[in-house]
């Protein structure tokens, strides 16, 4: 590849990826939001919040105070 | 340069696609359960921490790191493991490249300790594993920390803040006995477990 072509992945051209769907289609899944998007975050954030709760209550606490 | 075929999927969606009240509804409640998360979060520091008086160590105590050596609180003969009246234990130790002095104390478990600590010549860290001590050594001031050791075994004390090249030797430990084995020992040993 010469150095001056810019890069482009290879998910770029359409043939690499799945059917693209019309404005119409998109416009019937999200009709109700991007409910796969807010479930993934969900989780993460649910992760994060349990273990800051378990790293407070089960490690940090039993340590005892310092001060 | 020829450009690239252009692919469906980089076009933009149309504008409110997704319904606005749909919008609006998403944002209040992630905004409701961000809220929450950060109450519970706060709360639950400021409880523990009113209840169980957790706060940072924050001792201010001067002294002069030349004449550690020359008497006073940090005077060799008195480092190491002092039981007080009230039966808590201070341990004194100095740190200085590389070791802590004394290389090894010991402690009685189940009981209040104090450790205070200052250093002869650089700045060190002081941390004991499985604890929540933690705290800088530095030379011209005293650190003080409080702690018990709920059972007994050996806590390695590693320096934790980069003091020069032997820093990665500087390591010494404290040996938690049980109370009544603690007390059958004789004073010499009670008060440090390097050997002499």
């Amino acid at each position: 590849m010469a150095i001056d072509e810019p890069h482009h992945s290879a998910a770029h051209l359409p043939e690499h990826v799945a059917a693209p769907i019309g404005a119409d289609e998109a416009a019937r899944a999200l009709r109700n939001g991007p409910v796969g998007a807010l479930v993934v975050a969900s989780i993460a954030v649910a992760l994060l919040f349990i273990g800051w709760i378990a790293f407070y209550f089960l490690l940090f606490l039993p340590r005892g105070p310092v001060g | 340069m020829a450009e690239p075929p252009e692919n469906p999927l980089q076009r933009p969606l149309a504008d409110g696609i997704v319904p606005e009240e749909v919008v609006a509804r998403t944002e209040n409640r992630w905004v409701i359960i961000m809220g929450t998360m950060l109450a519970v979060m706060m709360a639950v520091i400021v409880v523990t921490g009113v209840a169980g008086a957790l706060h940072p160590s924050s001792n201010v105590e001067v002294i002069d790191p030349l004449t550690l050596h020359l008497g006073g609180e940090f005077a060799e003969s008195n480092l190491g493991t002092a039981i007080e009246p009230d039966g808590s234990a201070t341990v004194r130790l100095i740190g200085e490249q590389y070791d802590f002095v004394p290389h090894c104390v010991r402690v009685p478990a189940n009981t209040p300790v104090k450790f205070r600590l200052t250093s002869a010549d650089v700045v060190h860290g002081f941390l004991l594993p499985d604890t929540n001590v933690n705290t800088m050594v530095v030379p011209g001031f005293v650190a003080e920390v409080r702690t018990s050791f709920s059972g007994p075994g050996d806590y390695v004390m590693p320096c934790h803040e980069f003091c020069g090249l032997g820093h990665h030797a500087m390591w010494t430990r404290v040996s938690v006995l049980p109370k009544d084995q603690f007390a059958a020992r004789g004073p010499l040993e009670r008060t440090r477990c390097a050997k002499q």
